[in-house]
């Protein structure tokens, strides 16, 4: 590990994140076709099947915060999906 | 972080109450005993209680309250050292670790027409952690009930007082405060399909260290962005729901990552599902990850052996079944995880805290 990377504590230099990068605008651009595109006219009574269980966002809203809770406190990574909750001693 | 409410495909009032519980263990494997140098290599042991009523109020109110309830024993790392064979060894904390963690949220929310607005205040406590937070979203439904925008921001101030502080010359109380927005988009392809994309902003500010390591120095500031797809897709052939879902996410101490998982919701009869999923993850290390802590290094500079820092990949294999009665369900499931450098896509040093777990849960709902 190069020790010119390390940063101080009480500053704020990790590897610095543009704006919007190169790879930021090509998941950006991809999320924004995949929602555009191919939005047929769905009457309502065509939405019996969208409004089963196994086709929501979130089936289980219980174990859904379990696994944000697991993998939140295990890796590195969170969010996306909405906002940052309260925060825990695990991590 | 604790649970983050995920947005719905549209902003409308429950129809009626629903209560569910939920009983989960989780538990992580022994570290093999030649990665350990000192100390136990139990490690994580966790129950899990989970409660939730939602009921609506009157025509345009609902609340929903969550109660989550954690006793965790077992032992964790306090520092990774080169250990006899030169390769790096564990000093692990004794096996009495005993902790517990409460939180509480109380979420209302009020339902117009075509949109929805909702508050929620969260309370997470543990012996040594205690974290007030506050969110506020918001969701529009339009384009023909086809299309809904959701947003959302929340604010998290957190004190932290590390146990047995004088004796080990830990710091006694410090403070750290998150700011997180979010915006997304659920939109209706198709009479049998269903896509939402998210993205969002946390910002961490204040101590973001681990107090209980003996060498562990982070930037007291996190700057983290997270890109979210999920697709639903029902095939009428196979009586079964397939959900793909992504995540990009990246930060300002080099860490950025890729999570992809899919899982099949297959019918058998009226009221019975089976449900195999299968999780994929790898990041990279933060760029003050140093494999074995230096102890001459300044404590000025940034450096830690957290292997939750360093770059790696999981796997996750899990199996759900789950009986759908129209007013009460049960789900169980059991998932299995494999950590370990040689999974990631960037390569990365075998670290003898490298992370397998198993995690069995059971949950009921009822609706009334």
């Amino acid at each position: 590990m190069n020790s010119s990377t390390h940063s101080q504590p009480g500053t704020y230099v990790g590897a610095s994140i543009p704006c919007v990068s190169r790879a930021w605008r090509a998941l950006f651009v991809t999320a924004a076709a995949l929602s555009l595109s191919a939005c047929a006219t769905v009457e309502p009574w065509e939405r019996g099947t969208l409004a089963r269980p196994e086709m929501q966002l979130d089936p289980n809203t219980l174990q859904t915060g379990l696994y944000e809770q697991v993998y939140d406190s295990k890796e590195a990574s969170g969010g996306g999906a909405g906002t940052a909750g309260a925060g825990c001693g695990c991590n | 972080m604790a649970a983050m409410s995920l947005p719905a495909f549209s902003a409308t009032q429950p129809v009626e109450s629903s209560v569910s519980a939920g009983v989960s263990n989780y538990k992580e494997a022994d570290i093999p005993r030649r990665h350990v140098v000192g100390g136990d290599n139990r490690r994580y042991d966790i129950d899990i209680r989970q409660f939730r009523l939602l009921t609506p109020i009157g025509n345009r109110w609902s609340v929903d309250l969550g109660v989550s309830q954690e006793t965790m024993s077992g032992a964790s790392p306090w520092a990774t050292v080169p250990g006899p064979d030169g390769e790096a060894g564990l000093i692990m904390s004794g096996a009495t670790i005993e902790d517990s963690r409460t939180e509480v949220n109380l979420s209302t929310a009020l339902y117009g027409e075509d949109r929805s607005t909702a508050v929620t205040l969260t309370s997470s406590r543990e012996d040594d952690y205690e974290a007030k937070a506050l969110s506020l979203a918001a969701e529009w439904t339009f384009n023909g009930d086809l299309t809904t925008l959701s947003a959302g921001a929340s604010y998290s101030d957190d004190v932290i007082e590390p146990s047995d502080a004088a004796l080990f010359g830990r710091v006694t109380s410090e403070e750290r405060k998150t700011r997180s927005v979010s915006v997304g988009i659920a939109q209706v392809l198709d009479r049998l399909s269903a896509l939402f994309a998210g993205f969002s902003i946390t910002d961490h500010r204040g101590y973001l260290s681990d107090p209980y390591k003996l060498r562990d120095v982070r930037p007291d500031g996190r700057l983290e962005r997270a890109l979210n797809v999920n697709y639903r897709r029902f095939l009428p052939r196979a009586n079964g729901a397939i959900h793909l879902d992504y995540r990009f996410f990246d930060d300002d101490w080099g860490i950025s990552s890729h999570t992809v998982q899919s899982s099949w919701y297959q019918n058998v009869g009226n009221r019975f599902q089976i449900v195999p999923n299968l999780r994929y993850y790898s990041q990279s290390a933060a760029d003050f990850f140093l494999p074995i802590d230096n102890f001459v290094l300044s404590t000025d500079i940034s450096q830690s052996s957290d292997f939750r820092l360093s770059a790696y990949g999981a796997v996750t294999v899990g199996l759900k079944g789950i009986v759908q009665q129209p007013r009460w369900s049960l789900t169980m499931s059991i998932d299995r995880y494999m950590g370990g450098e040689q999974y990631g896509l960037t390569s990365g040093s075998e670290h003898p805290a490298r992370l397998d777990f198993t995690l069995a849960a059971v949950f009921a709902e009822f609706k009334f």
